[in-house]
Order: structure tokens, then C-alpha cells, then sequence
């Protein structure tokens, strides 16, 4: 039986039109892209982690599951400051446990979204932000903007879905309605694509971002603008000129941005100009996000504590101070004693130091396939995956809730989900701190 | 040639393939990911070698397979986000939260030494040392 209108729980794009058919062992997907497609897959994958595992004099074995979240509840129990990292492509349902849990136990709850676009919130938090829903951008843009971002190969259907080629109402012509420019300093695939290719030298977004804010507010940049950002003059101005004279023009800010040296303050300057190019004509501005519920967190987290991402509970309220209480600098500097790793793999994509430090520390973690964290944890609890196997809520890259339901169930008798999963560790976790 | 390159670090179609497909432990995945793309003038000054070394301001050294082409402009180098790019990634956050996953000056130089998996890789550098 074919099911449609299954949500694709992997990129931000969060796509709600995935129609799949599983058959035994066999699952055919249509409409979904080539990472879409792959993680679907992994539904029916041989390597699926399938039970808990627990480390006993250096090696992992199986455990029972009951046996796997007592370790895990006191991992979590016996630690003066644990850090409590929730994955993003898991529901906000399941990372809103982990947030409570961290608060219980006087720890820090992070999340993907920090590295991903937390320089991004911050300048949103400096600036404000111009925005859109994908919708609206889909109906009106004829400009489309991709700053620091590579979309045909992080979101491969931004372009098709939302941003260049689908038909809108008042860009009925599709792509031959639109223009698209890409700020890159490398010539990427989406850049080769672009009707203008802006090649900026690595770390000058700053720079050029105040040039185009200069020429904007009628005067000319200083002549070593051009060297720095190695582009010249006369290129800034027709790239002004396009975003001057579009009737809605769109922004899709990428890690170029946020990873950059300069990170929020590039990302404020970006608002800036953005509100700025409003006194011209119609112009929106959001982040390409790189998972499908990696904005969720910063929602969550935002509704229920007051902050978007790094929250430390160490004195009972939450705390935020960006490159104190955040993941990869409490790891570099040694500053909490055990971690909980919720769907996502810190030690492939964090720094060597970070993974050192998560090397010597006690580690749990839940995933759905064997990779360098499950290597060096502790306790590795199996991952059911969300929008496949159950339901929850997601937050597109544009903020927007995506309710989804699964096409089948969890393959565990011990846990229906990761909320489950949670809830079972974090009731374990009480009980053991006799609360 | 030798000398210090700025870093980008990024997303490529193949390597989000198999990472969403649970692959990393894979060959394919250290085919796709323990690579340098280099700019061609740089890679042919250097030698064009099969392999390089590529080493953080912290120390943090990894081995990749090299190769040129016209995507970058001299002096900088790619590699695709994964395990190898990681280890040589800035850990600095400026107070942020944030890595500098894109701009970390690194060294580069040719290696005869072999490039591992992730699976050889985590063995190595993150060898287990646990507390508690």
C-alpha cells in the first residue's frame, strides 16, 4: 500500500510530499531526494542498531534494555554536570523531555542548532529579522539570494520546492521568472547555477555586507573593500542594482555565514541590510537550516526557558551566555562530566578536542546506525525514527510546525519512541535521586 | 609547495547519501569524505600528491586523499563535513557557541602516510580513556 504525504525527516526542508510503499523487507520512495531517499532506507537497513548496548571492561555488549537505562539514569544521576545534547532529527516532543531533564538534574541542554545557525539567532537577537514562510516566498520572489549556502547539495529540494523552479502565483513563469544570486567563495554547484556568481574571499562577509550597506546608503565604499573581499566595486553594484529593483526578493543565509569568522555579527549585519533594502522594495531574509527539526530546539527552548540554544541550569534557572554554556566550549574546556547524546554523532562533527574530551568522559546515546559516537559510548540505546516510525512535531526552516505522522511502527516491544525512550530514562532518573 | 590554506568546510550530495543512510563506518563514506579539494595551481605546485597532510593551529593533524580543481581560488582548500574535516576544524567559537567550520587556517603538506576510516580514525585519535 502506497502511504502519502509522509514528512522527510532529514534536511530542514522538512518535505511533507514523500509517498512510500513498504513491502516486507522491500520500501519504494518516491519524490524524496537522494539523502531523503537514503535515510528512508534505513527502515529496512541491516546495520540498524536493533538493542541496547553497555560497555563492560572496555568492550560494548548487549544489554537488556531494562539494564541499558538504569546505566543511562545513573550516567545521567551520579554526574555533577551533565551535558544534555538533543539531536535534530528527532521531535520537539522528545528534545523538550531533555530540556526538563537537564533542568532536573542542574546540567546543560544544547542542541545542533548551536553549531548549525546559533551565530544566526544571535544576530537575529541583535537585529530582528524580515521574514517570510516558504510559501510566500514561493508565490512572490523573483529574486533569490543564496548567501554562504550550497542548496543542491544540503537541501536538495529548496530550489525546486520552495525558492527557484516551482511555479508561484505572481511567479507563474517559475525559474524564468526569477533570478537567483550565490555568495560563495567557492564556485559550488549552486553557484555554477546562479545567474550571478559573488566570489568572495573566505571570511569577508562582514566586509562586503558593510559595502553593499555603504553603496546602498548612496556613497562608495572605500577602495580596499575590493581587495579584501576580492570583489570589485562595479560587481557590488549590479549585485545592489538586482536586489534593488526585484519586486520580493528572498535571502537563504548558510553556515558561510554563521561559520565564518565574524559569525553573529555577519548574520547581524545581514538583518541589517535586509531591513534596510525594505525602504526600496519587498525583501525577506532566513537560514537555510541543515536538519529537519534543528529549528524546533531554538522554539522550544525559547517558549520554555527564554532562550534559543545553550541553556545552563547549574544554579536551578536557566542561564545562556553563547561560548560559555554551549556544547563544543564546555566540551573544549572540560566543563561538564558526562554526556547524554540524543540522534546526532558529536564526535564525527565537533573539533578533535571536543571528541577527546567525550572519549574520557561517561557517554549514553541513542541512534539508528553504528557510527564514531556509538564507538565511544558507554551506553548506546536504540533510536526509533521519527515521521517513520511515530509521530511528533518537526519546525521547518521557516519556523513553521510540521505535524507528522509515521507509515509503520516502532520495531521495539521496549519503546515506541524517543519520547518514550526519554521519559523512560528521565522517570529512572527521578527514582534513583529518590524524587 | 607547502604552506597555510584557509579551510572550507561543507556539505557535498554524497556525503549527505550516506550519511543519512547510516553509512559512515563505510568505504564508500572515506572515499566521498577523507578527501582535500585543492585549487589547481596550488595542487600542482605542491606536487600533486595522492595524499596530504592536513594540520590545525592546534595541532590536530589527519591524512586525506588530495585532489585539484577550479572550484577555489589559491590558497584555499575543501573538504566535505565529516569525522576528517572535524579534526582539523578551529574549536574557537568567538564566543558564539560555533566552531569555525569555515576559515580555519590549516597547513598543508604531501603525506605517504595511509588515510583510515572513521571507524580507524576514532580508534586512533579518540582512544577511549574512561573515567568513573
Amino acid at each position: 500500500m502506497v502511504t502519502k504525504n509522509i514528512v522527510c525527516p532529514v534536511c530542514g526542508a522538512s518535505c511533507d510530499d514523500i509517498q512510500v510503499e513498504l513491502e516486507g523487507q522491500g520500501l519504494t520512495v518516491r519524490n524524496a531526494c537522494k539523502m531523503g531517499n537514503a535515510k528512508f532506507q534505513e527502515v529496512v537497513s541491516p546495520h540498524r542498531i536493533k538493542e541496547p548496548l553497555v560497555r563492560v571492561d572496555g568492550d560494548l555488549r548487549r544489554a537488556s534494555w531494562d539494564e541499558a537505562i538504569e546505566m543511562t539514569a545513573r550516567i545521567l544521576a551520579n554526574s555533577e554536570r551533565p551535558l544534555l545534547f538533543m539531536g535534530s532529527e528527532t521531535s520537539t516532543e522528545a528534545m523538550e523531555v531533555g530540556i526538563h531533564m537537564a533542568e532536573f538534574l542542574g546540567g546543560i541542554a544544547d542542541s545542533n542548532s548551536t553549531v548549525c545557525h546559533g551565530p544566526t539567532t544571535m544576530g537575529i537577537q541583535e537585529a530582528g529579522r524580515v521574514g517570510a514562510t516558504a510559501g510566500q516566498s514561493k508565490s512572490r520572489a523573483d529574486l533569490t539570494v543564496y548567501w554562504g549556502s550550497n542548496p543542491l547539495e544540503s537541501m536538495p529540494r529548496h530550489m525546486s520546492r520552495y525558492a527557484v523552479y516551482p511555479r508561484g502565483y505572481w511567479t507563474q513563469r517559475g525559474r524564468f521568472d526569477r533570478t537567483v544570486i550565490c555568495v560563495d567563495p567557492r564556485r559550488s554547484i549552486t553557484a555554477e547555477n546562479a545567474d550571478l556568481h559573488i566570489q568572495l574571499n573566505p571570511n569577508t562577509d562582514y566586509e562586503l555586507l558593510s559595502a553593499l550597506l555603504t553603496l546602498l546608503h548612496g556613497k562608495r565604499p572605500h577602495q580596499t573593500a575590493e581587495e579584501v573581499t576580492g570583489v570589485s566595486i562595479s560587481e557590488m553594484e549590479k549585485m545592489l542594482d538586482m536586489m534593488k529593483s526585484c519586486s520580493f526578493g528572498a535571502i537563504y543565509v548558510g553556515l558561510g555565514i554563521a561559520s565564518s569568522y565574524g559569525k553573529h555579527r555577519n548574520a547581524e549585519l545581514a538583518f541589517n541590510l535586509v531591513k534596510e533594502l525594505n525602504s526600496h522594495t519587498k525583501f525577506v531574509i532566513g537560514a537555510l537550516r541543515g536538519h529537519c527539526n534543528v529549528a524546533g530546539f531554538n522554539q522550544i527552548a525559547s517558549y520554555l526557558y527564554g532562550f534559543p540554544f545553550g541553556l545552563d541550569f547549574a544554579r536551578g534557572y536557566p542561564r545562556y551566555n553563547p561560548g560559555e554554556y554551549t556544547a563544543v566550549d564546555v566540551l573544549r574546556d572540560r566543563d561538564v562530566d558526562a554526556a547524554f547524546i540524543l540522534s546526532a554523532d558529536l564526535v564525527s562533527h565537533f573539533p578533535a578536542a571536543c571528541s577527546e574530551y567525550l572519549a574520557q568522559i561517561p557517554v549514553a546515546c541513542i541512534d539508528i546506525a553504528p557510527c564514531p559516537t556509538t564507538m565511544i559510548s558507554d551506553v548506546v540505546l536504540p533510536g526509533v525514527i521519527d515521521a517513520m516510525e511515530c509521530d511528533g512535531t518537526f519546525y521547518r526552516l521557516d519556523d513553521v510546525p510540521i505535524y507528522f505522522q509515521p507509515f509503520t511502527s516502532s520495531p521495539f516491544s521496549f519503546t515506541e519512541s524517543n519520547v518514550d525512550t526519554m521519559n523512560q530514562i528521565f522517570k529512572r532518573v527521578k527514582r534513583i535521586k529518590g524524587k | 609547495m607547502t604552506g597555510v590554506f584557509l579551510l572550507n568546510t561543507g556539505s557535498t550530495i554524497e556525503e549527505g547519501r550516506l550519511a543519512k543512510g547510516g553509512s559512515k563506518l563505510t568505504d564508500d563514506y572515506t572515499r566521498e569524505c577523507a578527501v582535500c579539494e585543492m585549487n589547481l595551481a596550488d595542487f600542482l605546485a605542491m606536487g600533486s600528491p595522492d595524499r596530504v597532510k592536513v594540520t590545525s593551529r592546534d595541532g590536530h593533524s589527519v591524512v586525506v586523499y588530495a585532489y585539484g580543481a577550479e572550484k577555489l581560488s589559491s590558497g584555499q582548500v575543501f573538504m566535505p563535513r565529516a569525522i576528517w574535516s572535524n579534526v582539523v576544524v578551529d574549536p574557537e567559537t568567538f564566543s558564539s557557541g560555533s566552531p569555525l567550520y569555515k576559515g580555519s587556517p590549516v597547513k598543508v603538506e604531501p603525506s605517504n602516510d595511509m588515510v583510515l576510516s572513521a571507524e580507524e580514525l576514532t580508534a586512533k585519535l579518540y582512544k577511549l580513556q574512561k573515567r568513573g
